[in-house]
């Protein structure tokens, strides 16, 4: 298995895909640190907290970086040479969301520096005095590693159930990005808002729940199972279904 | 190398491969192809090659019957690449990826060291490719580095689809004379090709493909017993058409003044035209063409130059098999 890791990093480091969705994660970790310091909302420790919580929203890059991870073996074919090198699909499966789980907490680093670089001066500079110890502040933080970790397989499975790059990462990114926005504030529909992954990151994450928001989000754990699921069902269905299927 | 070498027999038995839409590619297919020989795999497009031989790597799933290697599964054997050496038709590398890449991730999976990448790759003549991205490579480029893949774990049998496809000359022969040496030393190599002329000048033996269907297997020696076909030009024609007739040999007219003699050799031919009294002007042994045979068998339209049969467009492309 170790051995499969170790390819499966040297796949990842022999394409340039990584470098630009890091850029693209560091960037939107930035902007969302940005954006509220500019607009003078962050006060409290609690506000940064919030901030911390938001940039997490990295995480549709995570999910790119995992989906492509298995549609574009499909797609560039390389899936024959994977198979004849480590014929047992599990196996294939299991590397591959070993290795995407590491990516993420690599890239959920790379935010927090971003984050942290941004966030502390700023915060000093407005005469802040924030305890790092407290206000949900750790919470935040350590709440970014592991959602960033989950996505990257959360990518690989609906990876491997679409098998379309082109349809999956459109669809994942519209689902995480706008739909389920939607769906939380549709009267009725909205119950199944914190099952969905970004319900679940709002339980892990402390997130303030805004104005028009009303639904009641599950307890931590809660959260951390849902999206658990999230990750693993799609990823064992999908190395089940369709990485069974004859590779033509 | 071990004392006693593995064993490197691919087993094929009774494999059936019905994809959707009722496309009975592969029917019920037996063969067994054996260590220390270069066996050809031959059919008409569409016959079902790539499929049969996607199946005896574990790629697709037959419909019925299996396929073995050494007695076992593909996806039994451990650390396959160090067993078996793949290239297929479609084998297709990352664009954005190098070769030299390429090979040191299988090079990881398999558990050999990264210097392997760099000696397949000069063994394939891709020395100076090595270090670029795959996008820019050409056909050939391509075929030499699914060869290079293929033969990273120094495997004991050889499964290629088309390898010859798009290599240069150059290329064809330093192929021909790698698997006279592999085959030398014992190991397992199966062919599929297109190219007749280039399976007759390497393979030991073949095995022939039409619609699925095994149409026949065996060493070319075996196959073509009997086949051989004499040239014999001469003045008087109908009367050594007479002659051969009377003695129990099929003659066919060729063109004027000219007859193909089947099964039988130059020296009875020559011996009858003798006794009776016949002129020659010419008498020769033809080459067995392993063309000939494969048409005689498969009835089928194959390459370009073979004339067509009666009746068809000469302009029309030979409609593919494998329909069900
Ligand atoms: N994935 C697939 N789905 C449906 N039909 C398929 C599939 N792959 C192959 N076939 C069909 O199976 C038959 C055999 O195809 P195959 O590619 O094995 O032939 P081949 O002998 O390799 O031909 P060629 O000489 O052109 O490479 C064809 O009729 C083809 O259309
Ligand atoms: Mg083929």
């Amino acid at each position: 298995m170790i051995r499969l890791v170790r390819a499966e990093f040297l796949k990842v480091r022999t394409t340039q895909t990584w470098f630009w969705l890091l850029l693209a994660a560091m960037a939107v970790s930035a902007l969302f640190v940005i954006g509220p310091f500019a607009a003078g909302d962050v006060r409290t420790g609690s506000d940064l907290a919030q901030v911390f919580s938001a940039a997490s929203t990295a995480y549709i890059v995570v999910f790119v970086l995992g989906a492509l991870g298995v549609t574009g073996e499909i797609r560039h074919q390389t899936i024959t040479a994977t198979v004849l090198a480590t014929p047992s699909r599990w196996a294939v499966v299991t590397g591959k969301m070993i290795t995407y789980a590491v990516l993420g907490v690599a890239y959920a680093l790379a935010c927090l520096i971003v984050q942290l670089a941004i966030a502390v001066p700023w915060a000093a500079a407005d005469g802040m005095s924030v305890r790092w110890g407290q206000d949900d502040i750790p919470r935040a933080l350590g709440g970014v590693f592991l959602v960033l970790a989950l996505f990257g397989i959360v990518g690989l499975g609906i990876g491997a159930l679409l098998r379309n790059q082109m349809v999956a990462v459109p669809v994942g990114i519209i689902f995480l990005l706008v739909l389920q926005g939607i769906i939380a504030v549709i009267p009725k529909v909205k119950v199944v808002y914190p099952y969905l992954p970004g319900g679940a990151v709002d339980s892990i994450l402390p997130i303030r729940t805004g104005r028009g928001f009303d639904v009641h989000l599950l307890p931590f754990a809660g959260g951390v199972i849902v999206l658990l699921l999230w990750a693993f069902v799609p990823a064992v269905l999908g190395a089940a279904v369709t990485l069974n299927r004859d590779i033509t | 190398m071990t004392s006693s070498p593995p064993d490197g027999r691919i087993v094929v038995h009774e494999l059936t491969k019905v994809f959707h839409g009722n496309v009975r590619a592969v029917d019920r297919l037996s063969f067994t192809v054996e260590p220390g020989s270069v066996t050809g795999f031959l059919g008409p497009n569409g016959a079902g090659k790539t499929t049969t031989l996607r199946m005896v790597l574990g790629l697709v799933h037959p419909t019925g019957g299996g396929a073995t290697i050494g007695g076992r599964q593909y996806r039994q054997i451990p650390n396959p690449l160090t067993v078996v050496g793949a290239s297929l038709e479609s084998s297709s590398f990352h664009p954005a990826r190098t070769a030299r890449n390429h090979l040191r991730v299988q090079c990881i999976v398999a558990g050999l060291p990264e210097r392997r990448a760099d000696e397949v790759l000069d063994m394939v003549g891709l020395h100076d490719a090595a270090r670029r991205k795959v996008r820019g490579y050409s056909l050939g480029m391509r075929q030499r580095l699914g060869l290079a893949a293929a033969l990273l774990g120094d495997p004991w049998v050889l499964i290629l689809d088309e390898p010859a496809n798009g290599l240069d000359p150059d290329g064809i022969r330093w192929l021909r004379g790698l698997f006279r040496h592999l085959a030398g030393e014992g190991r397992t190599v199966l062919v599929s090709s297109h190219q007749l002329g280039e399976v007759q000048e390497v393979a030991d033996r073949v095995v022939i493909l039409d619609r699925g269907r095994l149409v026949s297997s065996g060493s070319i020696a075996e196959l073509t017993a009997g086949t051989e076909v004499v040239r014999v030009r001469s003045p008087h024609t109908d009367r050594l058409a007479q002659v051969l007739t009377q003695a129990g040999i099929p003659a066919v007219a060729d063109g004027p003044g000219v007859l193909q003699v089947r099964g039988s050799t130059p020296a009875h031919v020559g011996h009858l035209a003798f006794t009776a009294g016949v002129e020659l002007h010419e008498l020769a042994a033809q080459g067995f063409d392993l063309e000939d045979l494969f048409f005689s068998l498969t009835g089928s339209a194959y390459g370009g130059q073979h004339a067509a049969p009666p009746g068809a467009d000469p302009r029309a492309f030979p409609p593919v098999g494998g329909a069900a």
